[in-house]
């Protein structure tokens, strides 16, 4: 393939008007490399700044926390960075069906969608480095084991800087390669694959019998009442209750969508509706993140407020301990809505340059420009409300007798958790946001309007 | 007699260097079926856009109902196409996760119709246009000719005294072809509405009453008609007009 590189130089010059496509992946990669490198640099601090020793074991405590924090963090952020590198795959849309109206093969034409969006994906990461250094000394204000964290335990060593670059560089180009699967790459096109919707009543009548039994199992451990029987339930209940909300979520979220189909008595609301009923499983992978993030503040909030509640005579260590496994509840649910806001975003710029052609005869037949943002923005609103209140009252019910408990011992930690899940559906409303100027430049670029 | 009901005076459109209308003059009657054919880049679309209120020329009115539309901003021209006109695109551009009869009834929707009306008027388009049983297809379900043919109840289903259509059949074997042009014209010129199209083909052409030819930005009237060609009712009397036929 010796004419790869001359083609790749020559379509790789940036094409006006498509700054934006190219900021969103490279922004969404800036955060996630950012984002990685705190949470690594607080998770390591644990180990090379270790509690003092004392009978309750606290260091290893904190060290395995902090490990639990990093894993709920990784998956929202695959998620963003393989969103990332599709949407970068996928901007080049007309030059790529242009390359293959030309005879290029398709194998070829992925390859340099891969490689530039890997290039995207490196742009992004060294500007997180930046962002991560930056952010150190705010950062290093956060209170843990009862003072501040501190610059010196945060700086990581390059060596595991580099480390991470290399890690999300490899997971660009792999999400960007997967990416490029899901599209087919025509002269006519770059379209993303059809595939059938398969969502199956069997996953309902699986979700709700697992439920019976977790809830059996729930209430036969409470009745016990140890402290050792409060970790097994939360963690029962978070494994569980995770398990349950993917098997369950498209379902439901095809369920919801059916009904407001038949009830919909606006363009926005019947094209929201629509739009969701197409394929529920992806509106669900596009709050899946969510429905983890809403069930750790809802799970670990109220195991946290119970404890904290039963607790009056306790140490200074256990006290602190408690207060540390709130800030990092907290600190990993707004992290994790951030990531979601961002994946939010970035799929919605992707899917509005994947519909661009529909877009713009929408435009010239005269259906507002409000109403096409209205109908995408509702299209993700929607069932990001159903998966947050789906998942608070599922963990809440789940955990009924702890919830019950943490009602009457500490109200304010529950309205906290409630402040916290509103916060996270303010920023996925700012996510989508953050694309409209996308729809914008499509539009605009479709009609040649003079002004 | 006539009325007109959309006139263009003097359009002027550049793209760079390139001159996508050249002065370009032009009357059409209500009731009428214009097609404009000629190359492909010699501004066919620039000129439907331009009548059609998408495309802001850079001189030159276009005047529909007395209304000058080039100096309206774009939500207003966004309001007079969505409710006094009607739009067929070459890959029909369907909503493809709505339904046959939903995509007709959006258009009433987005007007201010109720649900329930909306589709029950739609429904009586569909059946009119041979698509009865169809209603409930997803566009990805139904055949390119029956596609366009719920893209032309769509146009037509708000009323819309004018519809615009780029290439309706390109896409479209001929006899199929033949199909869609009489649901298209049945639609339009045979309730008294006008229809503006554009083509390459002469088959298509020839059904319409007048054929305008576009060359280089420029436009004029008909060459000498062809055998079956409905004569040219009115002359298009055009500032650019180039004498005789080639
Ligand atoms: N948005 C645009 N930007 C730049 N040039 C354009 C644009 N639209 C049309 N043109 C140019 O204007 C000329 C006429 O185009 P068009 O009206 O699409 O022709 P036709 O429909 O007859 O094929 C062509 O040279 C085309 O390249
Ligand atoms: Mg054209």
């Amino acid at each position: 393939m010796k004419t790869t590189i001359p083609i790749l130089w020559m379509m790789s010059r940036p094409a006006p008007g498509n700054k934006a496509v190219v900021a969103l992946p490279a922004t969404a990669f800036a955060l996630v490399t950012a984002l990685l490198l705190i949470v690594l640099a607080g998770a390591l601090s644990f180990f090379t700044h270790p509690a003092p020793a004392d009978g309750f074991g606290t260091a290893g405590a904190y060290q395995n926390l902090a490990l639990v924090a990093l894993a709920l963090l990784i998956l929202p952020l695959l998620t963003l960075g393989g969103s990332a590198a599709r949407l970068s795959a996928r901007r080049r849309d007309e030059r790529l069906s242009t390359l293959r109206l030309l005879g290029a093969t398709p194998a070829l034409v992925g390859f340099m969608a891969v490689v530039e969006a890997t290039a995207v994906a490196v742009l992004g990461i060294a500007a997180g480095i930046v962002l991560y250094a930056a952010a150190l000394p705010a950062v290093a204000l956060i209170h843990f084991q009862g003072h501040a964290l501190g610059l010196a335990g945060l700086w990581l060593d390059p060596l595991v800087v580099l480390a991470t670059a290399a890690a999300l560089i490899v997971l660009a180009a792999i999400s960007a390669a997967v990416g490029m699967r899901q599209v087919a790459l025509t002269p006519l096109g770059v379209r993303t694959r059809q595939k059938a919707p398969t969502v199956h009543w069997v996953r309902a009548a699986l979700g709700a019998g697992a439920a019976v039994v977790l809830y059996l199992g729930m209430a036969n451990i409470t009745a016990s009442g140890s402290i050792a029987a409060v970790v097994v339930i939360l963690l029962a209940a978070f494994a569980g209750g995770l398990a349950l909300l993917n098997l369950m979520g498209p379902y439901v979220l095809k369920w919801f969508a059916g009904r407001q189909v038949r009830r919909a008595a606006t363009a926005v609301r019947l094209l929201a509706a629509r739009t969701i009923l197409e394929s529920p499983k992806a509106a669900w992978r596009q709050v899946s993140g969510l429905a983890m993030t809403s069930f750790i503040a809802v799970v670990a909030g109220t195991g946290l407020a119970v404890l904290n509640g039963a607790g009056a005579g306790i140490g200074t260590a256990e006290a602190n301990l408690y207060n540390d496994m709130r800030t990092g509840v907290m600190i990993t649910v707004v992290a994790s809505f951030l990531l979601v806001a961002c994946s939010a975003g970035v799929n919605q710029a992707a899917a509005i340059l994947d519909r661009r052609e529909l877009y713009i005869s929408l435009d010239r037949m005269g259906m507002p420009r409000t109403v096409m943002d209205a109908a995408r923005k509702r299209a993700i609103m929607s069932p990001v409300r159903i998966v947050t209140v789906g998942s608070a009252v599922l963990s809440g019910v789940l955990l009924f007798p702890l919830t019950g408990l943490a009602m009457i011992f500490s109200p304010l930690s529950l309205l906290v958790i409630a402040g916290i899940l509103a916060g996270g559906i303010g920023l996925i409303w700012l996510g989508l946001a953050a694309s409209a100027p996308v729809l914008g430049r499509v539009l605009a670029g479709g009609s040649t309007a003079a002004d | 007699m006539t009325s007109v009901i959309l006139g263009a005076r003097s359009l002027s459109k550049r793209y760079g260097a390139g001159i996508a209308l050249d002065n370009v003059d032009l009357d059409i009657q209500a009731g009428e079926s214009v097609a404009v054919m000629g190359a492909s880049g010699s501004g066919k679309t620039t000129l439907l856009h331009t009548l059609a209120g998408i495309t802001i020329p850079d001189a030159g009115t276009v005047s529909y109902s007395g209304t000058d539309i080039t100096a309206l901003n774009e939500t207003q021209r966004s309001k007079l196409r969505r409710e006094s006109f009607g739009f067929v695109f070459q890959q029909g551009l369907l909503i493809p996760e709505l339904t046959a009869i939903e995509n007709v009834a959006l258009a009433l929707m987005l007007n201010g119709v109720l649900r329930r009306d909306a589709e029950a008027q739609s429904a009586g388009w569909l059946a009119h246009l041979g698509l009865s049983g169809m209603e409930g297809r997803r566009i990805g379900e139904l055949s390119g000719g029956q596609a366009q043919r719920v893209a032309i109840a769509r146009a037509q289903v708000t009323g819309a005294r004018i519809v615009f259509a780029d290439e309706p059949t390109g896409a479209l074997d001929s006899h199929t072809s033949a199909d869609v042009m009489t649901a298209l014209l049945e639609a339009t010129a045979g309730r008294g509405h006008t229809l503006v199209l554009v083509t390459h083909d002469s088959t298509v052409a020839s059904r319409c009453s007048r054929t305008l030819y576009m060359h280089d930005g420029v436009l004029s009237p008909a060459l000498p008609a062809r055998p079956g060609a409905a004569p040219a009712g009115e002359s298009a009397g055009g500032s650019n007009y180039l004498a005789g036929p080639r």
